[in-house]
């Protein structure tokens, strides 16, 4: 493998690949020397003997582009999650080799995750790569993992990605355990939740709301109301007019973050006594607290990934709030565990081959440690790439930080009740 | 169901306040200068970032900020008739538009670029506090924010009556080579029209900071209502769109009551299409005034 790397590191420079020829010509012996010299220079050349070749693991995230707030948390969860394995002495199967992470921006657009998964790939020996936590990102990226047969491992939580896919690990929760959760939740408020359903009438909102609707009689939760709104409106009023006169005890909102601020704001304007469930993404993330502020206390929510759930979770966490001055939210917290998963599978494979880490993967059967920091604490792949132990965990605002609440094993602070 | 009715056109009129300060501005513009201002949205969105920065950085109150915000797109104003605006004035009405929808789309992503993408909420004391009478309730922050629209709304009615200044852009409006020929100086009065209009949307930025997220693309939510007041009170009549503005925020609401959520707008644009279709010349009946 050393041997291996050094040879593509000068060649791979050089572009001098046809090297079988004895005959050295003075212009060969140039260009290697010059080749020599300069990676000298630059520190790139290793010393044999001394460390192992670093391994390569890819990083898709937008950091620019409208989900960037998003990316640029999971961006700086995954150098932390890096360094942290480096420091404790990288892959020790391989001679302590350190993980080298490459970052790649895709923007959130998903032309844009086509192109820059396929450069990062090519242009890179890759290991592994974990990536795009935004489900249409993330379908994309998936498939052109699959093609160039990288395993990739993700935070995002689309059903679709469990669909015929040799390469794809899904860690936690699916989308469709999410709207169990939910409504299983509002049981806590209400033995007989007479639950308010308002989405935004967009893919997004209508196909979450559906699901929600199609579990809640087996789940023995009323829908009393069922409304699609048009997303960026300009007042909330009259809707929450009507989860008035609906007579719900409980308000499930499918919301973007804008519109779902203008919502909690009206409920409290109208004085409406009703439990706020927003679901998962932009809702559980610093940002919904920093714009909501007070009135975010006591509202629920459903994540992949909480930094209260073992001991573990909370270093992590304590270790990112050190350097971003935020709470480690699910995506980034959930992707520090991935990167764990790829450095215990590295440690099994004992190898940077990709197709030989996507087998260790798809056999990865963790308890303990960092790779099974998600809800229940326990990681194993199914044949669909789907972590069978894998749930959500039901979350309230308290006091500016995200609590576990939901279901009982996994609660670590007890319901406030408002 | 009669609270609820209420409920409703309070929520209309209240919202209806903001429509009418962006929609005056587009009216005024378009009456004086006679050039449609597609950039007003964006003015709006800077007066939200005005009032955003002074309340993170300085704790000056959102309405305070009025002081600061009207007077900043005043002289915004007056700098884009003299330099931008002026030049592209002439027979031909391509330039114009392509110029203020530039300037949208410039405005818009130099802001994506300056503040990105992340919504900025200003809390106040009266932000999330509401006035309750017996069932219905009436937001402190709109309140506010409806109250000051109608004053700004009646300061300029009385300033385009009044003072030498607001009639001669009257005159301006009516028959801009009469106008001259009286001795009306058109430069200067397109300047203060502009200038004028841009602080309306600068006003109408501040008063919403209290309830409503400042963002990039806030002003496009607020100009699709604005053009449609325009043309419903006919196009460069101020009572006209203050008029259909309230009209139209109550008609959304009520839509949204009793129709859909997501059927506000379908309300909103079948009572343009009506008023089209009765009064082709919108509520104004053709006149400016």
């Amino acid at each position: 493998m050393t041997k291996d790397r050094q040879q593509s590191v000068v060649d791979g420079g050089i572009g001098a690949k046809n090297t079988t020829s004895k005959r050295h010509s003075r212009r060969k012996f140039l260009v290697k020397a010059g080749s020599a010299i300069a990676a000298g220079a630059f520190g790139a050349v290793p010393l044999r003997g001394f460390a192992a070749d670093p391994i390569n693991i890819g990083a898709l995230y937008p950091t620019t582009g409208s989900m960037a707030q998003i990316g640029v948390g999971c961006v700086a969860a995954a150098k932390l999650a890096v360094e942290m394995i480096n420091d404790a002495g990288g892959i020790k199967s391989l001679g302590g080799a350190k993980l080298n992470l490459i970052i790649s921006d895709v923007q959130s657009d998903t032309t844009v995750t086509r192109t820059e998964t396929e450069r990062l790939i090519t242009g890179n020996r890759l290991s592994a790569i974990h990536g795009c936590f935004a489900s249409a990102l993330t379908l994309i990226a998936s498939e052109v993992c699959e093609r160039a047969k990288v395993a990739i491992i993700t935070g995002s939580s689309s059903d679709q990605l469990n669909k015929g896919r040799t390469h794809t690990f899904t860690p936690f929760a699916r989308a469709s355990q999410f709207a169990k959760a939910q409504l299983q939740m509002s049981k806590l408020v209400s033995d007989q939740p007479k639950v308010a359903v308002i989405f935004e009438n967009t893919a997004f909102g209508t196909a979450t709301s559906n699901g929600l609707k199609e579990l809640a009689p087996g789940e023995g939760v009323e829908i009393v109301m069922f409304e699609p709104y048009s997303a960026g409106f300009t007042d909330a009023s009259p809707l929450i007019n009507k989860v008035k006169a609906s007579g719900a005890n409980a308000l499930f909102s499918v919301s973007y973050l804008n519109d779902l601020i203008l919502i909690v704001r009206t409920v409290k304007q109208v004085g409406l006594n009703v439990a706020i469930n927003g679901g998962s993404g932009g809702f559980v993330i610093p940002d919904f607290y920093k714009n909501v502020g007070q009135l975010a206390e006591g509202l629920q929510g459903v994540a992949h990934w909480n930094h209260d759930m073992d001991a573990n979770a909370e270093k992590v966490n304590a270790e990112y709030k050190k350097r971003t001055g935020e709470f480690l939210f699910e995506y980034a917290g959930g992707l520090m565990a991935q990167t764990y998963m790829i450095a215990d599978a590295l440690e099994r494979a004992a190898s940077a081959d990709p197709q030989k880490v996507r087998d260790a993967l798809s056999a990865l059967d963790v308890s303990s440690g960092f790779a099974a920091m998600a809800p229940g604490g326990k990681v194993k792949f199914g044949p669909d790439g789907k972590n069978v132990y894998g749930r959500p965990v039901g979350v309230q605002w308290q006091n500016g930080d995200l609590a576990s609440v939901f279901p009982k094993d996994d609660a670590r602070a007890p319901l406030m009740k408002s | 169901m009669l609270e609820t009715v209420v409920q409703a056109v309070i929520n209309g009129l209240l919202i209806g306040g903001i429509y009418a300060l962006v929609s005056i501005g587009v009216t005024l513009i378009f009456g004086v200068v006679k050039i449609v201002n597609f950039a007003q949205g964006e003015f709006v969105m800077i007066g939200m970032y005005i009032s955003f920065y002074l309340a993170s950085q300085f704790g000056i109150d959102p309405i305070v900020s009025l002081v600061v915000s009207m007077p900043t797109l005043f002289v915004i104003g007056v700098l884009i008739q003299h330099f931008l605006i002026r030049r592209v004035l002439g027979p031909n009405d391509m330039p114009q538009i392509f110029l203020t929808f530039a300037l949208s789309l410039l405005l818009l992503n130099l802001a994506l670029l300056l503040f990105s993408a992340n919504y900025r909420t200003v809390h106040t004391s009266y932000s999330d506090e509401a006035f309750h009478l017996g069932g219905l309730y009436i937001p402190e922050a709109k309140l506010i924010a409806f109250v000051v629209a109608m004053g700004l709304s009646g300061a300029l009615w009385v300033f385009l009556h009044t003072t030498d200044l607001g009639k001669a852009m009257r005159a301006a409006a009516q028959n801009r080579d009469v106008a001259t020929l009286m001795g009306i100086n058109p430069d200067r009065v397109f300047c203060v029209a502009l200038g004028v209009a841009l602080a309306l949307a600068g006003a109408a930025g501040s008063l919403l900071m209290p309830f409503y997220s400042a963002y990039p693309f806030v002003g496009q939510v607020f100009v699709l209502m604005a053009f449609v007041a325009v043309v419903m009170g006919t196009l460069g009549n101020v009572i006209g769109a203050l008029i259909a503005s309230l009209l139209m925020g109550v008609a959304e609401s009520l839509g949204i009551q009793f129709v859909g959520a997501d059927s506000g707008l379908i309300v909103v644009f079948a009572l343009l299409l009506l008023t089209l279709a009765f009064r082709p010349n919108g509520l104004g009946g053709g006149r400016m005034r």
